[in-house]
């Protein structure tokens, strides 16, 4: 019906209809499928929620004489450097070494894209060619040479439900979890979460262009853990974790709005990011899966009291019941509360639409498919002679 | 019965061991809710008093005759709506369900009528958006 070719020219021109994922599930409701296909041609998705799996690269150009970074931190928190003389990798969930500090990589980042001034303080490996072994300064993204995200797991396509069977509150990932299923906690978007909108990962694939944090950003690779392989139900939407994409984009041209350090007391950092996807509306199958509703998709519920690899499950419930505030446990109600941010993941999907609606943002066809046949292996200590199972 | 209260201390008063007075003159027995209280600095302090109402009566008037200021204002819960992402963690935690997000929205909504200023909200926001106005 429509090429990603014919679509951009429609861009282009200035002539492309674009519909936020919200939007569009209005209107094919209303319309119905065809007549909605006829009309649309790029839809925006978009989320906001945290995403640990992510992390700069920083060169920061040589200092004379020149140093070759064995160990340095930023703003006291600890960035990888076992590579190039000058290059570093500073991950979100890394801690910050001051005591008490409930502060991260995720902060950091989020100060430098707001154009903030960063302490760097480095050791460096005495060689002929990199002869300093100790530098400190301070840096921020007009004083570096590159800065850009670099992130090996984002847009989890569906997520679980955590909650808490035992007898003392924990503090996850998802927040703190009340002993005695005193709440639930949910981190994904649902109905407008990019890949569940694109179940089989048909349109986005490696080198699809996206949205990060405000900037142009690519689809690099497969994410880490992705599980195409995870059991789906009749619609081809999976019912727990399933396939995740590494993205890169230029953290210099973000907007602090979209990406912010943020904390989970007694557990750590994080980073949260503003990801926005479009999906070319190529024939009326994209638009099928474009319908799906929060009660058509699930998520499991996850005993968070049993810490271990295979945690008991409470079943599946739906992202309707989820987004009620309001689910059923072993016939207890438990109250919800979502960590993913729908209003701003509605902000994401317009501002992606108007960037299109200008002539600003092209689509492309991926370079090449993600895999669908990923397995996810566990990690055992084989032959210890020891049994845990 | 019980009071909450809030004290601002002179400089010079911050040294007065005022929980230990308040028990043996007053026989008012004072949880302390906050502090932030510092050598030679203005202090501030949010105590929960219970006692006799005559006695806590007449220890609210000898705090104010050694000019400590009493206020018996609570506290509130403030939420930074610059900082916030309207994520919602927080409405899971909040007991009177005074922190809800709009269902037509999806914006936090802050219902300060019904907020019983237990924070257990300010440690669950990731964002740090969330404080008390002491």
């Amino acid at each position: 019906m429509r090429t990603i070719a014919d679509i951009n020219d429609k861009i282009a021109a200035g002539k492309a209809t674009v519909w936020t994922i919200g939007e569009a599930k209005a209107r094919i409701a209303e319309l119905g499928v065809s007549q909605a296909a006829k009309q649309v041609d790029v839809i925006t998705t978009g989320t906001f929620e945290p995403m640990e799996s992510s992390g700069a690269i920083i060169n920061l150009g040589h200092t004379d004489p020149p140093i070759k970074i064995r160990q340095c931190w930023l703003d006291e928190v600890l960035a990888y450097s076992g590579f190039g003389a000058v290059d570093l990798y500073l991950g979100a969930a890394q801690m910050s070494d001051e005591p008490e500090v409930e502060r991260g990589g995720g902060h950091v980042i989020a100060d430098l894209v707001a154009g903030k001034s960063v302490s760097l303080r480095a050791v460096g490996q005495g060689t002929d060619c990199y002869p300093r072994t100790a530098f400190e300064t301070t840096i921020s993204k007009e004083t570096i040479n590159q800065f850009y995200l670099f992130n090996p797991r984002n847009l989890y396509q569906n997520f679980i439900v955590g909650v808490n069977g035992g007898n003392r509150p924990l503090y996850t990932y998802l927040g703190p979890l009340q002993p005695g299923l005193g709440n639930a906690v949910y981190s994904n978007p649902g109905a407008l979460s990019p890949l569940l909108n694109d179940p089989d990962l048909r349109l986005v694939g490696i080198g699809s262009r996206i949205w990060l944090g405000g900037a142009e950003g690519y689809v690099t690779w497969e994410g880490t853990q992705h599980f195409p392989l995870q059991k789906r139900l009749p619609n081809g939407t999976p019912i727990g974790p399933a396939a995740t994409l590494a993205l890169v984009g230029d953290a210099k041209q973000m907007d602090a709005r979209w990406v912010r350090g943020c904390y989970f007391r007694g557990y750590g950092p994080s980073l949260m990011l503003g990801i926005g996807v479009p999906l070319p509306v190529l024939d009326e199958a994209v638009l099928e899966k474009c319908a799906v509703r929060d009660e058509d998709l699930v998520a499991p519920v996850m005993d968070f009291s049993i810490p271990r690899r295979v945690r008991p499950t409470f079943g599946l419930v739906s992202y309707a019941q989820l987004k009620a505030g309001k689910i059923k446990i072993d016939g207890r109600v438990v109250r919800v509360a979502p960590l993913a941010s729908a209003y701003l993941a509605g902000e994401v999907a317009i501002a992606l639409k108007q960037k299109i609606e200008v002539g600003e943002f092209l689509l492309t066809e991926p370079v090449a498919a993600l895999p669908s046949d990923r397995t996810l292996l566990p990690q055992n200590t084989w032959n210890s002679g020891l049994s845990l199972e | 019965m019980k009071k909450r209260v809030t004290l601002t201390f002179p400089r010079q008063t911050v040294q007065m061991p005022i929980a230990y007075i308040l028990a043996k003159d007053f026989n008012v027995a004072a949880n302390i809710i906050r502090a932030q209280v510092a050598p030679s600095h203005t202090g501030k302090i949010v105590l929960e008093l219970s006692g006799d109402i005559d006695e806590l009566d007449a220890s609210l008037d000898w705090m104010r005759s050694r000019d400590i200021q009493v206020s018996l204002a609570n506290q509130e819960i403030v939420v930074d709506e610059n900082t916030c992402v309207h994520c919602g963690l927080c409405t899971g935690v909040c007991p009177t369900e005074a922190l809800t997000l709009d269902p037509q929205t999806f914006r936090l909504n802050f219902a300060r009528s019904r907020c019983i200023v237990c924070e257990q909200c300010i440690p669950t926001c990731p964002v740090d958006a969330i404080s008390t106005n002491l």
